[in-house]
């Protein structure tokens, strides 16, 4: 048996089989952008804050979009060789195509580097503060974590007396984790008080499971987890067996009555039933002597001060400490959504910003913003000759490149020409430009609004530039597999069946066309609009 | 099997590299050939329409004995500890009513219907009618079905999770869906994120069937097969396979934004300010739209349930021909029907979105393009009504489910029209009467198709006929028990049965006892039926028994069929040996005429193959141009 027209066309349709098989995978793929690029124009129309706009650093994208053209004309060179059975020539162009698609992504992980680092916070009042957090230091070495890792100076600290555990939830890594640091902090975490329960049926007094001072560890949590399944599994079978009853019995003493009518009437006879019953443990507590501070990534618990619970239904007891967010480097300032809400309410933008809690706990703030209103009145005057006026953007955002030039032109900071270079890949050079353009800054945990780094979570601009851009990239590397695969590969096949091999090639390039054209559109919609 | 493998040695001949015997592993199992991959597909489907058939059960014992514990004969299957974690003293809660339901519709769509018609039927049959060796792509083909079951294993695994499957609906609305089972330290371990995996796999199973089947139908046609003469069946999968490559991927684009928002604490589908019991205060960036997952689902959606429909028209577009021994009436009409439901599938979709508030404008576009997508489904179901007409009827196994499937259809069709219009959809939207109107359409309507389509294929994958015996104790109580269930539906929906209420509507008569509906109807008036409904369905499900004994002792048991072509059948799939082995046809066919000639005039028989050439044909020269 032989699949026909795989290599030669077939002659009422002119198509060989891959080559429809890849311009229907295309539509396919057109649609799938196609519904990305709607949920943009969705989100965008529909945005109730201020949409950012030109955020992400244009020179980077530009050298993409020339370096994906470029690798889309040497990828029809590759195929053009092959056609013409010049292996050599076809080795080089693919290589170089393939070696475009490396520089891209290495643009696009370096890019992808600086937004995962960058931290952005909303404060309650709704300005914006942008920077590079700090990490715990101790002298001049940062803190490690029980894992090796630098710890961020964005923790909650909750100086722990007890811990109870969900013995069906509780998270086990997270469990680890208490254990670890508390072994590091020299402090033990044991069972508060006995447990006790009856476990077997017919057992007259309850049985001592664990004995107060028991030491928290994972398989004690999975042996009362063990016992509390086991007791809901016979209670749910004694319980279930007694509706039964109750029913069989409801129904005799109510002929003709629809079960909706007498419904209410029908329960369990809890106390005759619970001799039978076991006791189902489903928190257990412990203390944790003496008191030690544990922390907390800010999205794994809901903080009150005495009582905090984390996501997996954990109650930490304990003082909630001081917490703040510490930014080792600020370097941005926005007053934009603050004034999109104070203007909503009627509030002149600039008196909104003469009260916010950033103009009034931050020295640096207000020189900057002094600053930074001087530079608004030049420009007023200088659009004002073309009639026109600065942007919302321009109006009430502080950008690292203002701060920047704000340093230079008062403390007269300069850096050389190629970090400067540097700068348009990596964003802010703190270490060159120093602490006199990007201070530090400590932001109390009660002025948090919401706090994210420039990932999918920060808003959904971010969004659906990363899961646009991210897809593409995902995009490239299958691409690259592929055309790599043919180039490292493809030898035995250009000597048993050059024919074949060109047709791979070409819809090989098909495709890496239509990654080009995605990111012709991707490059404007998202860097330059 | 024996015809099997002569057909294989026969072949061989030609090809040396097939001698060897590919194993049982390779045969069965990681099997390129598309006959055995669409039969892979029909089994999985069928487990995966009878668990949902089960979890239907379970439901309707919420509706109607919402206060009662589940009896033993439905709960046995469940192990004691996970009856203490879902059940309330043995009761169905509202969690666990949720679960099901979701996992009910997500499984007979995703899982069941359209692997069954386009996976299993499409595969088998589609090859065979246009005379290819196999699909275009045959390891494609393999890849396409190991990931849809990879997908649906993914599925429904979580139902074993602590967070349980997913709850929150088979549309998984956002930002209900967005949140479900939040409580959740790592993600992948909760039903809600399972359910989005295990869909993303469908999708590209589906997209790479998609490729293939569309690849094939239009370079893989034999000699003379020209468009026109392609039998109905192969026009619907056609479509189908267009529906599936371009409706799919916005919904891909949808589960990857929601897998986004819940891995990546992402705001796409969540608005601000968003508030809830459990979690308070979101802590997330807000600005994102609801709606918007709700058009890139139904814009999947709506194509999705021609995807369900188009496959069961062409299991009875072939049955009615042969049974009536004269040629389909309309076939050029219902060709042209097809692919224009076809292309007005994509601009319906917001008709599920009435009570959004899109706004009148919109609203009305959409009931527009609704009411005009009515007119090619009615001229196909006319079409196939008239073929019919003066017809010497066959009632043969597979001809009575067809002709059970016309009427039934036909009822699921003609309800959606008062739902297509946005002032009748205020009133009935979300209540049974939705729910009646689309399992007329895929219950009787579609199933029945593809019972239809079992039976009338049976022949050719095994050689025997399936029990007649057998199969009229499966065929009239289904008939029956399945208007015991849905019409029903019909009555209550108009009387405001909300199609979510887990105990049936008593907690709603504890409420509002004498509420009446504009029609004067109650739900006390109804709630009765739910008792009766319930039983319906479980009695189906008795009697489907019979269905699955037919299946597999005709495999061994059947009555012989007596020759390749036992129904006289004109198409190419009964040109081949039967069963037909690797690479189908032992002599490559051509194809003289078009798909239905039955009774005519000028010849003895009252049917004329498409391969039968002409007596007066020049001889066919081989094609040089191909390998």
């Amino acid at each position: 048996m032989e699949i026909p027209y795989i290599v030669t066309p077939r002659k009422d349709t002119g198509l060989f089989n891959s080559k429809i098989a890849i311009w229907l995978f295309l539509a396919s793929e057109v649609m799938l952008f196609g519904g990305f690029f709607s949920a943009y124009v969705f989100l965008r129309l529909g945005a109730d804050y201020p949409w950012p706009e030109r955020t992400l650093p244009v020179l980077p994208g530009l050298i993409n979009t020339f370096v994906l053209i470029g690798s889309s004309v040497t990828v029809v060179f590759a195929w053009a060789s092959l056609k013409m059975r010049q292996w050599r020539k076809f080795q080089i162009f693919m290589g170089i195509t393939v070696f475009c698609a490396l520089i891209f992504m290495v643009l696009k992980a370096i890019e992808y580097n600086v937004k995962f680092h960058h931290q952005a916070v909303r404060l309650s009042d709704y300005s914006i503060m942008e920077g590079h957090l700090g990490f715990e230091m101790a002298g001049d070495k940062p803190v490690l974590d029980h894992k090796g890792n630098k710890i961020e100076e964005n923790l909650i600290y909750v100086e722990t007396s007890k811990l109870t555990f969900n013995t069906v939830r509780f998270h086990k890594p997270w469990v680890e984790e208490f254990l670890t640091e508390a072994e590091h902090k020299n402090s033990k975490i044991v069972l508060a008080a006995d447990v006790t329960a009856i476990t077997k049926e017919g057992q007259k007094a309850p049985e001592i499971v664990a004995k107060a001072g028991e030491a928290l560890s994972i398989e004690f949590l999975n042996r009362l987890q063990k016992i509390h399944l086991a007791a809901r599994s016979h209670n749910g079978a004694y319980r279930t067996a007694a509706l039964r009853g109750e029913w069989v019995k409801a129904h005799a003493a109510n002929p003709g009555k629809r079960d909706w009518q007498i419904a209410s009437g029908v329960n369990i006879d809890v106390k005759a039933l619970a001799p039978k019953l076991l006791d189902e443990i489903s928190t257990v507590a412990f203390k944790v002597d003496p008191p030690t501070s544990f922390d907390f990534h800010p999205r794994d618990i809901k903080e009150a001060d005495g009582q905090s619970t984390l996501r997996d239904g954990t109650v930490v007891d304990g003082k909630l400490e001081a917490s703040p967010m510490v930014f080792h480097h600020v370097d941005a300032i926005d007053f934009q959504y603050l004034v999109m809400k104070a203007v909503a309410k009627g509030i002149d933008p600039e008196v909104a910003i003469q009260n916010s809690w950033l103009m009034k706990n931050s020295p640096f703030v207000q020189q900057a913003w002094k600053w930074h209103l001087a530079e608004m009145d030049k420009l007023k005057k200088e659009l004002a000759v073309h009639h026109r006026e600065p942007t919302h953007k321009e109006l009430y955002r502080l950008g690292w490149k203002d701060l920047a030039r704000m340093a230079e032109e008062e403390g007269g900071a300069k850096i050389s020409g190629a970090d400067q270079f540097k700068e348009e890949f990596f964003g802010p050079n703190y270490e060159a430009r120093g602490a006199e353009t990007f201070p530090e800054f400590s932001l109390p945990r009660e002025q948090v609004g919401f706090a994210a780094k420039f990932s999918p979570a920060w808003n959904t601009y971010y969004a659906i530039y990363f899961t646009i851009t991210g897809l593409h990239g995902l995009h490239v590397i299958g691409g690259a597999l592929v055309l790599s695969y043919y180039l490292f590969f493809g030898k035995k096949m250009y000597l048993t069946n050059p024919e074949w091999l060109a047709n791979r090639v070409e819809i090989g390039g098909l495709f890496w066309h239509f990654v080009d054209l995605v990111w012709i559109f991707v490059f404007p919609i998202l860097y330059l609009m | 099997m024996s015809s099997h493998d002569t057909t294989h040695a026969g072949h061989d001949a030609h090809h040396d590299e097939h001698h060897h015997d590919p194993g049982f592993i390779w045969k069965y199992v990681f099997s390129s050939d598309h006959k055995m991959i669409g039969m892979q597909y029909g089994i999985t489907a069928m487990c995966f329409l009878a668990f949902g058939f089960y979890l239907m059960m379970v439901m309707r014992w919420s509706i109607a004995y919402p206060h009662q514990p589940l009896p033993e004969w439905m709960s046995w299957i469940f192990t004691d500890g996970w009856k203490a974690r879902w059940l309330q003293d043995g009761k169905v809660t509202g969690e666990t009513y949720n679960m099901f339901g979701a996992m009910h519709g997500t499984i007979m769509v995703f899982l069941g219907i359209v692997p069954l018609g386009f996976g299993a039927f499409g595969n088998y049959v589609t090859p065979l009618q246009i005379g290819a060796v196999d699909m275009a792509f045959p390891r494609l083909n393999m890849a396409s079905y190991w990931v849809y079951l990879i997908g649906g294993l993914i599925m429904c695994s979580s139902f074993f999770m602590e967070s349980g499957a997913a709850k929150s609906g088979w549309t998984n609305y956002s930002p209900l869906a967005g949140f479900a089972d939040g409580q959740v330290v790592n993600q992948f371990l909760a039903g809600q994120t399972q359910w989005l995996l295990g869909l993303v796999c469908l999708i590209t199973s589906s997209l790479l069937g998609s490729v293939n089947f569309i690849t094939t139908i239009i370079n893989l046609r034999v000699r003379g097969m020209t468009w026109m003469r392609m039998p109905f069946f192969v026009w619907a999968m056609l479509v189908t396979g267009f529906l599936l490559l371009l409706a799919f991927p916005p919904l891909e684009a949808a589960g990857i934004m929601q897998l986004m928002d819940r891995v990546g604490h992402s705001s796409f589908f969540m608005p601000t300010g968003l508030f809830t019991k459990s979690e308070g205060l979101a802590d997330l960036s807000g600005g994102g739209s609801p709606l918007l997952f709700q058009h890139l689902f139904w814009f999947l959606g709506h194509p999705e349930v021609y995807v369900l429909l188009l496959p069961a028209f062409a299991c009875v577009a072939e049955i009615i021909p042969v049974n009536t021994r004269k040629p389909l009436w309309g076939y050029k009409s219902m060709v042209y029907s097809v692919l224009v439901l076809g292309f007005l599938s994509f601009v319906v979709w917001a008709h599920h979105m009435y009570m959004t508030g899109m706004g009148a404008a919109v609203s009305t576009f959409f009931q527009t393009t609704t009411v005009l997508i009515s007119v090619p489904s009615v001229v196909i179901i006319t079409a196939m009504l008239i073929s019919l007409w003066g017809g010497s009827i066959r009632f043969t196994p597979p001809m009575m489910w067809a002709c059970a499937f016309i009427p039934m259809f036909g009822i699921g069709g003609l309800t959606g029209l008062p739902l297509a219009f946005n002032l009748a959809d205020l009133h009935l939207h979300d209540t049974y009467y939705v729910i009646g109107h689309f399992h007329y359409v895929v219950a009787p309507g579609i199933l029945f198709g593809f019972f239809a389509g079992v039976l009338h294929w049976y022949p050719k994958v095994t050689g025997r006929f399936m029990s007649k015996t057998l199969n009229h104790l499966h065929f009239w109580p289904s008939l029956i028990c399945m208007n015991l269930i849905f019409f029903p539906m019909l009555v209550q929906g108009m009387a405001g049965f909300h199609r979510r209420w887990y105990n049936g509507g008593d907690a709603y008569l504890a409420k509002a006892q004498d509420s009446v509906n504009i029609f004067g109807n109650s739900v006390a008036h109804n709630i009765d039926m739910n008792i009766m409904m319930s039983m319906g369905a479980w009695t189906m499900a008795a009697f489907q028994i019979f269905f699955v004994i037919n299946l597999l002792t005709s495999w061994k048991f059947g009555k012989k069929a007596n020759s390749d072509n036992p129904w006289n059948a004109t198409t190419l799939e009964w040109a081949t040996p039967t069963p037909p082995g690797h690479g189908n046809f032992l002599v490559e066919p051509v194809t003289y005429r078009g798909p239905y000639e039955y009774s005519r005039p000028d010849c003895d028989e009252d049917f004329l193959p498409q391969w039968i050439a002409p007596k007066n044909a020049a001889p066919v020269e081989k094609p040089a141009d191909k390998h």
